[in-house]
């Protein structure tokens, strides 16, 4: 009779407890996605969507939890599997959605990298013109400024090596306004040279007539 | 029989038809209204920069949010007694009550960070703004050097990044900036400082005194160049005859330390030798005596501490002289007047004449002035509150530009 017993009950509880198995496997497959999600920097382009995924993985970390702390007989972890496929899955799409926000700030930090060159370029080409009669000391320091906003021009680079495109967005778009500036001080200091020289022209030629 | 078998049919129909009423009375379903303006909500909340400016709070939303989501889906329809309430709506409702909560706490906080960056950003451009005015002002736009337009950019910067929205940023740079600014204040009163030191103003005094006594005392033409003020004064027997303005070398209110530094010397000296027309590329010249003895001290002091660069030389041929042509209507730490000017000067001075060049004899001077302005700057700022065309958001519907 104990032998019938044991061999009815034998199978119901392998059976019980093969299907009370946590599911760690699929806990660190999720616990990796998240991770993938975080590091391709879903937590700074797309912040909120990061954090339901991160909202998903504690779910399903407290419905395994929960499942762990009942009896083994009635543990039950479909639905904790379930959870964590979600997130799995999930995480994937995150990243595309990533990738895509951060092509779009590459691309406006690329355009402000080209802006901030382009007028760079052309205050040099200026202050290269720049008069001589005008002050040397603000002859001086627009030629070291010039230099600055030229080596600037670097920091944005490595900003965008190290994929910071906001912070590189933002100094390009500060060069290229102190360039702007630059180059409107230097065109201003030249109409006025021309302005007299054109002065001078006219007075001599009165005199010589 | 049949009239009893179709009462009991009858009884039975209104039984099964009773039951039926009764139990999708029971069902109960998440009410569609309330599950659209949670979404709704958690919409703003995006838009609001949940994540960024109530991070914890809108961690516990989503992850209540998201529980909720997968229940409705798993869940469906639940059977309960009528008298129960709608655990579906309770949650719901009690949802709403904290993603409402975490969107006021995002939307002020948003605010505030916002307000605190415009401060911030309005503060250093003030500043910045003072600060190269006043240096500009002196004259010492070369003393800041290559600091000047590094300062510029990262007050640019901050801006740009409060245009993005990106407010805790904008502060971050804004700090860097400020911190900068300070330093070279601190620099320029490093630099420039002697300006405002009584004790050095008063030698400055005393040297120009003894110049004017000289002159009085021999009945002699003498010179002073006041650089703060930029301009020179011939005296004859102890009296002012004549002040002119003049230009000083590109970096003129240093004091000068070695040769090519831009910077006009201070000290006591002679003119050592009258250069006519021909004999300069400046008009005409008046050769000064330096270095003389104080200066090649000062220099070998300052090489021996390493305040000047090892290979650098003490320099020469300072000279007041005139204006020969626009490209050398410059000076590397020269004065240089007026060429009708310096006609009048080459008829009132001779060889030996006594010529001092200090930096100035008033305690008020202008260098001294933009120095306490800079000290000031703190305290004096004006309010920097928002301009009345950007007020704060109520909710989390405005989107950022960036």
């Amino acid at each position: 009779m104990k032998r019938i017993m044991t061999m009815l009950l034998m199978p119901a509880l392998c059976l019980a407890v093969g299907c009370g198995q946590a599911p760690d496997d699929k806990l660190s497959e999720a616990e990796k996605a998240v991770m993938s999600a975080k590091l391709a920097g879903a937590q700074a382009y797309v912040a909120e969507d990061y954090a339901k995924l991160e909202g998903m993985l504690n779910n399903a970390k407290t419905e395994l939890a929960d499942q762990k702390g009942k009896f083994a007989l009635f543990r039950d972890y479909g639905k904790t599997e379930q959870l964590l496929t979600a997130v799995t899955a999930e995480a994937p799409k995150l990243i595309e959605e990533t990738a895509k926000k951060k092509a779009e700030t590459k691309d406006a930090a690329i355009s402000a990298h080209q802006a901030a060159k382009e007028a760079v370029k052309a205050a040099q080409a200026l202050v290269a013109k720049a008069p001589v009669g005008k002050d040397r000391a603000a002859v001086e320091a627009i030629r070291n400024e010039a230099k600055v906003l030229k080596a600037s021009l670097n920091e944005v680079q490595m900003a965008m090596d190290q994929e910071d495109y906001l912070t590189a967005q933002s100094k390009a778009k500060a060069v290229q306004d102190k360039s702007l500036a630059l180059s409107a001080e230097v065109r201003g200091a030249l109409a006025k040279v021309g302005s007299a020289t054109t002065a001078k022209d006219a007075k001599r030629a009165k005199k010589k007539k | 029989m049949g009239r009893f078998s179709l009462e009991r049919l009858r009884a039975g129909t209104v039984i099964a038809v009773m039951s039926v009423s009764l139990l999708s009375a029971c069902v109960q379903q998440a009410p569609p209204e309330l599950v659209q303006a949670v979404e709704a909500l958690d919409r703003r909340l995006v838009a609001a920069h949940g994540a960024e400016y109530a991070p914890k709070e809108y961690a516990r939303f989503v992850q209540r949010w998201v529980a909720t989501k997968e229940r409705l889906r798993s869940d469906g329809d639940l059977v309960g007694w009528p008298w129960e309430d709608n655990p579906f709506e309770t949650d719901l409702r009690a949802l709403h009550e904290e993603g409402s909560r975490v969107l006021a706490l995002a939307t002020d906080t948003r605010n505030a960070e916002r307000r605190l960056a415009r401060s911030q950003v309005v503060h250093l451009e003030r500043r910045f703004r003072r600060l190269t005015s006043g240096v500009d002002r002196i004259g010492s736009r070369m003393v800041l050097g290559e600091k000047r337009v590094e300062t510029e950019l990262l007050v640019k910067q901050a801006r740009s990044f409060m245009e993005q929205g990106r407010f805790v940023q904008a502060q971050r740079v804004a700090r860097q900036a400020d911190q900068r600014m300070t330093n070279q204040a601190a620099h320029l009163n490093s630099e420039l400082g002697r300006y405002a030191d009584k004790v050095q103003v008063d030698q400055w005094r005393a040297m120009v005194r003894r110049t004017v006594d000289w002159s009085r005392q021999h009945q002699a033409a003498a010179l002073v160049v006041e650089k703060a003020k930029r301009r020179m004064t011939l005296y004859r027997s102890g009296k002012a005859i004549s002040s002119y303005p003049v230009r000083l070398g590109f970096n003129g209110v240093q004091e000068k330390r070695y040769e090519d530094d831009g910077a006009t010397p201070e000290g006591a000296y002679r003119v050592l030798r009258m250069k006519d027309r021909g004999q300069t590329d400046f008009y005409r010249a008046l050769l000064l005596d330096y270095p003389n003895a104080d200066d090649q001290r000062r220099f070998q002091a300052a090489r021996r501490t390493g305040a000047v660069p090892f290979r650098s030389r003490i320099g020469g041929n300072i000279e007041i002289h005139g204006q020969a042509s626009r490209e050398l209507s410059q000076t590397l730490g020269c004065v240089m007047v007026g060429n009708r000017q310096m006609d009048e000067l080459f008829l009132a001075v001779g060889v030996g004449t006594p010529v001092t060049i200090v930096g100035a004899v008033d305690a008020d001077n202008s260098v001294a002035v933009v120095l306490a302005q800079m000290d000031e700057d703190d305290d004096t700022d004006e309010d920097d509150t928002d301009p009345p065309d950007e007020q704060d958001v109520t909710d989390g519907t405005v989107v950022d530009q960036g």
